[in-house]
C-alpha cells in the first residue's frame, strides 16, 4: 500500500509540474464549458442577422417588418435598393437576406398573391431557422390581413425535471470526453515516456508491481478528474442557467471511467514505442469516440450503422451514464451503465498487466 | 567456502534472426568482491548484466543470484539488489532529495529526511538536493542514480559504466564509496571501459569479447598470465624509432607517439639498456613500467580501445 501511495504522490507531483496535464485535466473542460456555453446559450433564436432589401416602401412592408422584429430572433439591417441582393450575400459572405419585392402591398391591396424572398446558404445552420420563423410570421400576417385567427394549434411542454437546455445535454458529454483524453491519452503518452527514457527497466529494478503502478495511476486520475469535474460544474453553474444535477452517481462514474481509460490507455501503452507513435494511436482510437459517443450530440438522429458503431465505443456507456444520472435523474440507467464501464476497465485492466513487458526480451 | 553470490553456468543469449550476444559463459563471483566485466561495445557486457539483475531473459544456461534460480522468478531477491543501469535517466520533475524517498518506498525501506540528506551527501549531491533533477548534469545526474542504487543497502549492487560523465575527482571520490559498499559487505558486480577504474577497485576480472569470455582472474592474475611484466617506454621516439628498433630486431610496439619494448624476464633489463643506449634513437626520456591490465586488455583484444570503442 506504501507503495503505491508514494507511486501516486511521486506521479502526481511530476504531473502537476508539467504544463501539458493541468491543462487538459482543468483547463481544457473550462475552456469548453465556457465556449460552448457561450454559443449555446446565445444560439436560441435572438441575434441571427437578417439584411432586409426593401423595394416596396408600402404599409404592408413596414409591417411585415415589424412583426419580423417583434418576434427577437433577428437582427434586421437595411440593404440598398440598388444592390444584386446575390451578389451581396456573397460579397459580405452572409447566411441569408430576405427581399420584398416593390409591388408587394399593392398586391396584397388589390388581393393578388404576394410573395418575399429569403435568399441564403441552406447549408448554413441559422438558415433553417430563419426559414421557420419566417413562415410563421408570414401565416400570422396572413390571419391579421384575412382577420381570420388558427383552429388547430400546438404546444410543447416539457417532460423532463426542469426546462433544461442544449447546454444541459452538452455538459455530461464534455465531462465523459476530459476523461476520456485526461486519462487515456495521458496514459499512452506516459507509457511510452517510460519506455524510451527507460523508466520502466528502472521500475523493474524495484519491488512495485505492474499492478500497482497501474493502480497508482487509476488512484490519481480518478481523484484528478473528480476535483476536474467539481471546477468544471461549479463554473459552468456560476456563468450559466445550468439545470443539469451534479449526483453521487456522477462521481462513481467518474471514477469508473477514469478506471477504464486509465486502463485502455495503458493497454494502448503496450504496443507503442515512442511518443510520436503513442499520439498517432491515441488520435486513431481516440478521435472516432470523440464524435461518435454523442459527446456533442444526441446519436438518435444518425444512421443505424453509426448507432451500432456508437455502442462499441467506451466512452457512450460513460456518456449515457451521466446523462442518466446529471439530466434525466435515472439512476438505474445510470448504474447500468457504470456497471458495463467498470466492465470493460476491468478486462483492459487485466489485458494490460498481463501484456504490458518492463524487461527487454 | 560460501556459496558464489552470482553463479553462471553456460549463459546463452541469441537474439533474432542470428545473432549471439552471449555465447555460452560461465562465472562465479564470490560474496563481498568488486567483480569487474570488461569489453569493449559490443561484446555482450550489458546483456550479461541485465541478465544478471533480471531485466532480460536469457535464451538457455543456468543463472542462480543470491542463491536463487532466477529462471523462476526475480521477486524473491528483488529487494537485497541494487541497480545502476547503464543510461539511468533521472526522473525530470522530481528533485534529488524526492526521487531517493520515492525509490526507498518502492524498495520498502523506511528512510527519513536525515537518512535521504545523508545518502546523497555520500555522492556529493548534498547540496543540489532540492533542485529539479533535469537541471543536474549528466555527471550530477550519473551520482543520482548511483544514490538510487544504494538505497536498500543492497547484498548485490550492479553498477553499469558508473563513473561515465564525471570529472577525475567525482570518480576518485565514487571508487572510495564503492570500497566503503565493498567493506560493508556488498558484492559490487562493476561494468566499465575505464581499465585504471577496473585495476584498483576490481578483485575479479573478466574479458568478454564477442559473447565470450576470453580472460578471467585477478587483475594481478592476468598481468602475470598475459603480461610481459616490464616495458620500457621511450617517449616521444615515434615511427622513426620503432622503425630503427626493429631494424635492430628488438620487438616494440608505438603507442601514442612513445615506443614501448616489452621485456620478458626482468633480468633483462640491464642487456636491453644498454643495446638501446647503443642505438641511434631520438626520444625524450626513458623509464620502465610494469605492464597493466589496460596492456593486457589490449594485448587481448587486438585492438586499441576509447571510450568503449575500438579503434583498428
Amino acid at each position: 500500500m506504501n507503495r503505491i501511495l508514494s507511486e501516486t504522490i511521486s506521479f502526481g507531483r511530476q504531473y502537476l509540474r508539467t504544463k501539458v496535464g493541468p491543462f487538459f485535466a482543468f483547463i481544457f473542460p473550462i475552456l469548453l464549458i465556457v465556449i460552448f456555453g457561450a454559443i449555446f446559450t446565445s444560439s436560441d433564436g435572438s441575434g441571427i442577422s437578417l439584411p432586409v432589401q426593401n423595394l416596396d416602401q408600402g404599409p404592408h412592408s413596414v409591417a411585415l417588418m415589424e412583426i419580423l422584429n417583434s418576434t427577437g430572433y433577428f437582427e434586421i439591417s437595411m440593404v440598398a435598393e440598388d444592390e444584386d441582393i446575390v451578389d451581396y450575400i456573397n460579397d459580405n459572405s452572409l447566411a441569408l437576406a430576405l427581399r420584398i419585392p416593390a409591388n408587394f402591398s399593392s398586391d396584397i391591396d388589390a388581393s393578388t398573391p404576394a410573395s418575399v424572398t429569403l435568399y441564403g446558404d441552406m447549408s448554413r445552420s441559422s438558415f433553417p431557422i430563419a426559414q421557420g420563423v419566417l413562415d410563421a410570421v408570414i401565416s400570422q400576417m396572413n390571419y391579421d390581413l384575412t382577420g381570420a385567427s388558427p383552429i388547430v394549434s400546438f404546444d410543447v411542454q416539457n417532460a423532463g425535471s426542469e426546462q433544461l437546455s442544449a447546454y444541459d445535454f452538452l455538459l455530461p458529454g464534455f465531462v465523459g470526453l476530459t476523461i476520456m483524453v485526461s486519462a487515456m491519452y495521458f496514459m499512452t503518452s506516459i507509457c511510452a515516456e517510460h519506455r524510451s527514457r527507460g523508466y520502466f527497466k528502472l521500475l523493474a529494478t524495484t519491488t512495485l508491481k505492474k499492478s500497482e503502478w497501474l493502480v497508482s495511476k487509476f488512484i490519481f486520475n480518478s481523484l484528478m478528474l473528480i476535483f476536474s469535474l467539481l471546477a468544471t460544474f461549479a463554473v459552468a453553474v456560476a456563468m450559466f442557467d445550468l439545470k443539469a444535477v451534479l449526483t453521487p452517481v456522477a462521481i462513481l462514474l467518474v471514477v469508473a471511467g477514469a478506471f477504464m481509460f486509465t486502463s485502455l490507455g495503458m493497454l494502448i501503452g503496450v504496443v507503442v514505442k515512442d511518443p510520436e507513435s503513442a499520439a498517432a494511436i491515441s488520435n486513431v482510437i481516440g478521435f472516432p469516440m470523440m464524435f461518435l459517443s454523442g459527446s456533442f450530440w444526441d446519436l438518435s438522429a444518425a444512421p443505424l450503422y453509426l448507432q451500432a458503431i456508437s455502442k462499441a465505443m467506451p466512452l457512450t456507456y460513460l456518456n449515457d451514464g451521466l446523462r442518466d444520472t446529471m439530466v434525466y435523474a435515472n439512476e438505474e440507467s445510470a448504474l447500468v451503465n457504470t456497471l458495463v464501464v467498470f466492465a470493460i476497465g476491468l478486462v483492459c485492466f487485466l489485458l494490460a498487466s498481463r501484456l504490458m513487458s518492463w524487461k527487454e526480451r | 567456502m560460501d556459496q558464489p553470490v552470482v553463479d553462471v553456468k553456460g549463459l546463452t543469449k541469441k537474439y533474432p534472426p542470428a545473432t549471439t550476444a552471449v555465447d555460452g559463459i560461465d562465472l562465479s563471483i564470490p560474496k563481498g568482491k568488486v567483480f569487474s566485466l570488461l569489453g569493449p561495445n559490443g561484446a555482450g557486457k550489458t546483456t550479461t548484466v541485465e541478465i544478471l539483475e533480471g531485466l532480460r531473459t536469457p535464451t538457455s544456461g543456468e543463472v542462480s543470484v543470491l542463491g536463487v534460480d532466477i529462471s523462476r522468478g526475480y521477486g524473491p531477491i528483488r529487494g537485497r539488489v541494487g541497480v545502476l543501469p547503464q543510461n539511468f535517466e533521472p526522473f525530470d520533475l522530481l528533485s534529488p532529495f524526492e526521487a531517493v524517498g520515492y525509490w526507498a518506498d518502492l524498495l520498502r525501506v523506511r528512510m527519513g529526511r536525515k537518512d535521504i540528506g545523508s545518502a546523497l551527501d555520500a555522492v556529493g549531491l548534498g547540496d543540489r538536493k532540492r533542485v529539479m533533477s533535469k537541471t543536474l548534469s549528466g555527471g550530477e545526474k550519473r551520482k543520482l542514480g548511483i544514490a538510487l542504487s544504494m538505497v536498500n543497502e543492497p547484498e548485490l549492487l550492479f553498477l553499469d559504466e558508473p563513473t561515465t560523465g564525471l570529472d577525475p575527482r567525482a570518480r576518485r571520490d565514487l571508487w572510495k564509496l564503492i570500497e566503503e559498499t565493498k567493506g560493508r559487505g556488498t558484492t559490487v558486480v562493476l561494468t566499465t571501459h575505464y581499465l585504471d577504474e577496473a585495476e584498483k577497485l576490481s578483485d575479479d576480472v573478466a574479458i568478454m569479447h564477442r559473447g565470450r569470455i576470453i580472460a578471467q582472474g585477478t587483475p594481478e592474475q592476468l598481468v602475470s598470465r598475459h603480461g610481459k611484466r616490464t616495458a620500457i617506454v621511450l617517449v616521444g621516439a615515434g615511427a622513426e624509432g620503432l622503425k630503427e628498433l626493429t631494424r635492430r630486431g628488438i620487438a616494440a610496439v608505438e603507442k601514442e607517439g612513445d615506443v614501448v619494448v616489452a621485456v620478458e624476464d626482468s633480468s633483462q633489463l640491464r642487456w636491453m639498456f644498454a643495446k638501446l643506449s647503443s642505438i641511434e634513437v631520438s626520444y625524450r626520456e626513458m623509464y620502465t613500467r610494469r605492464e597493466t591490465l589496460e596492456d593486457v586488455f589490449l594485448d587481448l583484444i587486438g585492438s586499441k580501445m576509447e571510450e568503449g570503442v575500438l579503434q583498428g
